[in-house]
C-alpha cells in the first residue's frame, strides 16, 4: 500500500478513519485493488517505479464534505489531488502527480444546477459529463449547443481546468475561456465564488465574470490553488443551420497568404473552426512515402512545389465550418469565395455539408463528426484502439506532443521540422512533414501536433518519453511551449517557460505558498511544488 | 440512471429484435448501465465493423471487429462465450485503448448487472 510522503501508517490509518466519519465507509477506497483503479491507463510510466500512484481515494458528495476532507488534510498534512470525471486520458487520467496522494474524486457532484437558453449558460457540478449535460439539453429541448471535446465522458469542469479544447465557433473552443463563474473549496477549506457570484443573492454570476478587482479565475486551471465545486459555461445558443465549405489553393507557397486570410475571418468572427488540409501531401501519412520525400533532409520549396505539381492536387485546403441562419451562413460562405477568388489563382471551392439544426435524432447515429454540432461520443477512441494498420500490435494509450506555433506557414513548417528531426534523431520514422498543417482549437494559436503511442511495457515506454522530450527540446529551441501534457512530462514542459530566470514560475510558487502553505492541493501540478517539496521538480 | 438518448436510438432502430428479448430485472439493470458505459464504444454499428479514419465508427466494436476477423461476433451483447471474470478483469484494468472504469463510475453492483446481461444466452 503506497502511503503519502512522511505519513506514518497509523497516521494514515487514522486520516482514512477520519475521511470515513466525513463521507461515510462506502466512499473511502483504500485497498490495493480499488486504489488500482485511479492508474492512469495511457502511463507513459506504467509499471515503473516512476508511475504515479495513488494512497487512496475518498468521493464526496457536496461541498460540505469536501470542506470537511480538506480540513482533514491540513491536519495531517496529506496530498489531496482533485478530479472531476478523471477521465484525463494521455494527460494522466484521474492519476495524481505526486505518489501517495489521496485522489479526490468529485464523480459523485454531479448536479446540473441549471441550463438557461435565454442568457446561454450552464451552472454544474464536478461530476458532470458532457454527456449528461447533453442529455439534459435534449430532453428539455432547450435551445443551445455545447462545445465539446472529443471524448463525451469527461466534464465542462474538468476538461475546462485542464485547458481544454474543442470544435465550434471560436471563443466557445477554449472552454477555460468560456467558463463564467467559479465556486470554489480553498486549501484552507473556505468556499469562495468568483466574479459576480461574490455578491451575496446575485442573479448575475453566469453573466458578469469581474466582479471588482483581480480576476483570480485564472489561479485554478493547469494548478493547485484549490478545489472547483460549481462552475458557469458560457453556451452558443443552438443556431438554425451548420454549413462547411472547402477552399482549395494550388501552390506549396500559397500556404502563408491563405493563413493571413483565414486568420481574418477567424478574428473578425465570421467563421467557426477552420480545418487545414493538404490535399498534396495525403499520402504522407505513410511512413515510406513521407520517407522517401525526405531522403535528403527538409526538401527546398522548389522540390515542393515540384512534388505538388506530380500530385496534380492542389497544396493546402481549409475547410470553414459556419453557424447561423441560412441566409447568414450562405452570404458568408460567398464572401468567403469573393475575397479567396481576388487573393489566389487556382483557388477552387466545394460547398459540403448543410445542416439544419438541431438534428433530429433518428440522424444522430450515423452522422459523422459528431464533435463539431456538440453531440458527445466516444467514437474518436476508434482512431487509437486495434485497427487494420495496427492489429498486430495495438498500443495501450498515447501522450499527445503539442507545439503552439505562431499562425504563420513558417511557424507551420518549423515545428514541423523539428519534430520530424527529432524522430529522425532517435531512430522514429518522421511523423510531420513539409505539408503537415496546424489545428486550430485555439483560436489565436496553431498546434503542431503528434500523437505518441504509450504502452504498458516499460522498455517500449522509455523510448516514447525520450522521444516526446526530445520533441519538447527541439520546439522550445525555436521559442515554442506546449499547451497541456502528462503527469511525467510537466516539469518538463514547464521549464520551457523559463523568461527571465523562470520568474513566472517563482511567482506562481509563491502564490502557492501564501495560498496552500500546507502544500496539499495536488502537489506538482504543472511544476508547482510546495515549499517542503520543491526538491521533487522532475 | 439516465441512459443516452442517442443510444436509444441506435438500439431502437438496429437493434429491434435484441429489445424483444425478455431480460431478467438483474440483466434490464445491466443493460441500462451497459447503454450508459459501454456501448458508446461497444455498440451495434451499420455497414461494417471499420469504416476508416474518421467514418462513423464505434471503437470497441471496430476494434474487437479486426481482433476476431468474423470468429466471434464484434458486438460484445452477441457474444455467448465471455466468462464474468474476464469481463469484470477487463472493466477494472483496461484493455489496450479501452481504460480502465472505476467505483464511482460503475460500481461493483452495477458490473455484476453488465455481467447478467451480457452472459445471459449463456
Ligand atoms: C482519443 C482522445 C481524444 C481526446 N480529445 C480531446 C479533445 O478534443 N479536447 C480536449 O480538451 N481533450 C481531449 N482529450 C483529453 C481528455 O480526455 C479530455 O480533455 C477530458 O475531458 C479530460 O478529462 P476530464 O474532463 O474527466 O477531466 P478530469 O480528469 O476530471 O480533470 C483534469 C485535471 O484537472 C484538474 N481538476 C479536475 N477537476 C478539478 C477540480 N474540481 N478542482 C481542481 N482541479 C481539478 C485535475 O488536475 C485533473 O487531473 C482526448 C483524449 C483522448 C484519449
Ligand atoms: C473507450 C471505448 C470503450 C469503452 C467505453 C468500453 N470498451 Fe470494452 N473494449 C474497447 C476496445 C477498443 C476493446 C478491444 C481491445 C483490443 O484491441 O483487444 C475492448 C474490449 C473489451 C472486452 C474484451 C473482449 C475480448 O474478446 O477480448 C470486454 C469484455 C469489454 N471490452 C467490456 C467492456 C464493458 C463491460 C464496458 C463498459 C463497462 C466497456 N468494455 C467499455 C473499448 C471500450
Amino acid at each position: 500500500m503506497a502511503l503519502p510522503p512522511n505519513i506514518s501508517e497509523t497516521e494514515f490509518a487514522s486520516a482514512l478513519n477520519e475521511f470515513v466519519g466525513a463521507v461515510g465507509p462506502d466512499w473511502v477506497f483504500s485497498s490495493d485493488a480499488d486504489v488500482a483503479l485511479y492508474r492512469d491507463s495511457y502511463s507513459p510510466l506504467w509499471g515503473e517505479e516512476e508511475e504515479r500512484i495513488a494512497s487512496a481515494a475518498v468521493a464526496p458528495a457536496n461541498v460540505e464534505e469536501v470542506q470537511q476532507i480538506v480540513r482533514i488534510a491540513n491536519r495531517y498534512r496529506i496530498p489531496l489531488y482533485p478530479i472531476s470525471t478523471g477521465r484525463n486520458l494521455t494527460y494522466g487520467g484521474a492519476a495524481p502527480n505526486l505518489s501517495g496522494s489521496v485522489v479526490l474524486d468529485l464523480k459523485r457532484m454531479n448536479r446540473i444546477i441549471e441550463v438557461n437558453d435565454k442568457r446561454n449558460y450552464a451552472l454544474v457540478e464536478p461530476g458532470v459529463s458532457y454527456f449528461d449535460l447533453y442529455n439534459y439539453i435534449t430532453e428539455r429541448g432547450l435551445k443551445v449547443m455545447l462545445d465539446i471535446p472529443d471524448p463525451g465522458w469527461g466534464s465542462p469542469i474538468g476538461n475546462s481546468l485542464d485547458h481544454g479544447v474543442g470544435y465550434t465557433v471560436g471563443p466557445y473552443r477554449d472552454h477555460f475561456g468560456s467558463h463564467i463563474g467559479l465556486e470554489i473549496v480553498s486549501a484552507e477549506g473556505e468556499l469562495i465564488r468568483t466574479g459576480a457570484g461574490a455578491v451575496p443573492g446575485s442573479d448575475a454570476w453566469q453573466d458578469f465574470h469581474y466582479g471588482v478587482g483581480p480576476s483570480i479565475d485564472g489561479l485554478f486551471a493547469q494548478s493547485n490553488f484549490g478545489i472547483v465545486t460549481k462552475m458557469g459555461v458560457k453556451l452558443m445558443p443552438m443556431p438554425e443551420t451548420f454549413m462547411t465549405g472547402t477552399v482549395t489553393v494550388p501552390r506549396y507557397q500559397d500556404l502563408q497568404a491563405m493563413i493571413e486570410e483565414v486568420n481574418y475571418l477567424e478574428d473578425s468572427l465570421l467563421v467557426g473552426m477552420p480545418w487545414y488540409g493538404s490535399p498534396a501531401g495525403r499520402g504522407l501519412f505513410d511512413p515510406a512515402t513521407n520517407a522517401d520525400l525526405m531522403q535528403n533532409g527538409w526538401p527546398s520549396v522548389e522540390q515542393l512545389e515540384e512534388f505538388v505539381s506530380a500530385q496534380n492536387k492542389p497544396a493546402w485546403s481549409v475547410t470553414f465550418q459556419f453557424y447561423g441562419p441560412e441566409e447568414v451562413v450562405r452570404a458568408t460562405w460567398t464572401a468567403v469565395q469573393r475575397r479567396f477568388r481576388d487573393k489566389f489563382s487556382g483557388a477552387a471551392f466545394e460547398e459540403e455539408d448543410f445542416y439544419n439544426l438541431p438534428i433530429p435524432d433518428e440522424d444522430i447515429p450515423a452522422l459523422p463528426d459528431k464533435v463539431r454540432l456538440g453531440i458527445p461520443s466516444l467514437e474518436i477512441f476508434h482512431i487509437v484502439n486495434r485497427n487494420p494498420m495496427n492489429d498486430n500490435d495495438p498500443p495501450d494509450g498515447h501522450a499527445d506532443m503539442f507545439a503552439m506555433a505562431p499562425r504563420t506557414a513558417e511557424g507551420v513548417h518549423t515545428a514541423a521540422r523539428v519534430i520530424a528531426e527529432a524522430f529522425q534523431e532517435l531512430d522514429f520514422p518522421a511523423a510531420t512533414h513539409p505539408f503537415s498543417t496546424p489545428v486550430t482549437y485555439y483560436s489565436r494559436a496553431f498546434i503542431v501536433g503528434v500523437v505518441v503511442p504509450t504502452w504498458r511495457d516499460p522498455a517500449k515506454n522509455a523510448a516514447m518519453r525520450a522521444l516526446y522530450e526530445r520533441c519538447l527540446d527541439k520546439i522550445a529551441e525555436q521559442g515554442m511551449g506546449t499547451y497541456r501534457t502528462n503527469l511525467a512530462f510537466q516539469d518538463h514542459a514547464v521549464s520551457k517557460y523559463s523568461f527571465n530566470d523562470n520568474a513566472l514560475l517563482k511567482f506562481q510558487e509563491k502564490l502557492k505558498d501564501g495560498i496552500d502553505p500546507n502544500g496539499i492541493i495536488s502537489p506538482g501540478r504543472y511544476g508547482i511544488w510546495p515549499a517542503n517539496m520543491r526538491n521533487n521538480r522532475g | 440512471m439516465r441512459k443516452l438518448t442517442i443510444l436509444c436510438f441506435l438500439l431502437v432502430s438496429l437493434l429491434g429484435t435484441a429489445q424483444a428479448q425478455e431480460l431478467s430485472p438483474t440483466e434490464a439493470s445491466g443493460k441500462v448501465v451497459f447503454d450508459k458505459w459501454c456501448e458508446p464504444c461497444h455498440g451495434r454499428i451499420a455497414g461494417g465493423v471499420f469504416g476508416g479514419f474518421g467514418a462513423h465508427a464505434l471503437p470497441g466494436t471496430s476494434a474487437l471487429g479486426v481482433k476476431y476477423k468474423g470468429d466471434l461476433p464484434a458486438v460484445l451483447e452477441d457474444r455467448v462465450d465471455l466468462q464474468p471474470i474476464y469481463i469484470r478483469t477487463i472493466v477494472r484494468n483496461g484493455l489496450y485503448g479501452m481504460p480502465i472504469t472505476r467505483k464511482t463510475e460503475v460500481s461493483d453492483a452495477d458490473l455484476d448487472n453488465i455481467i447478467a446481461y451480457l452472459t445471459r444466452n449463456q
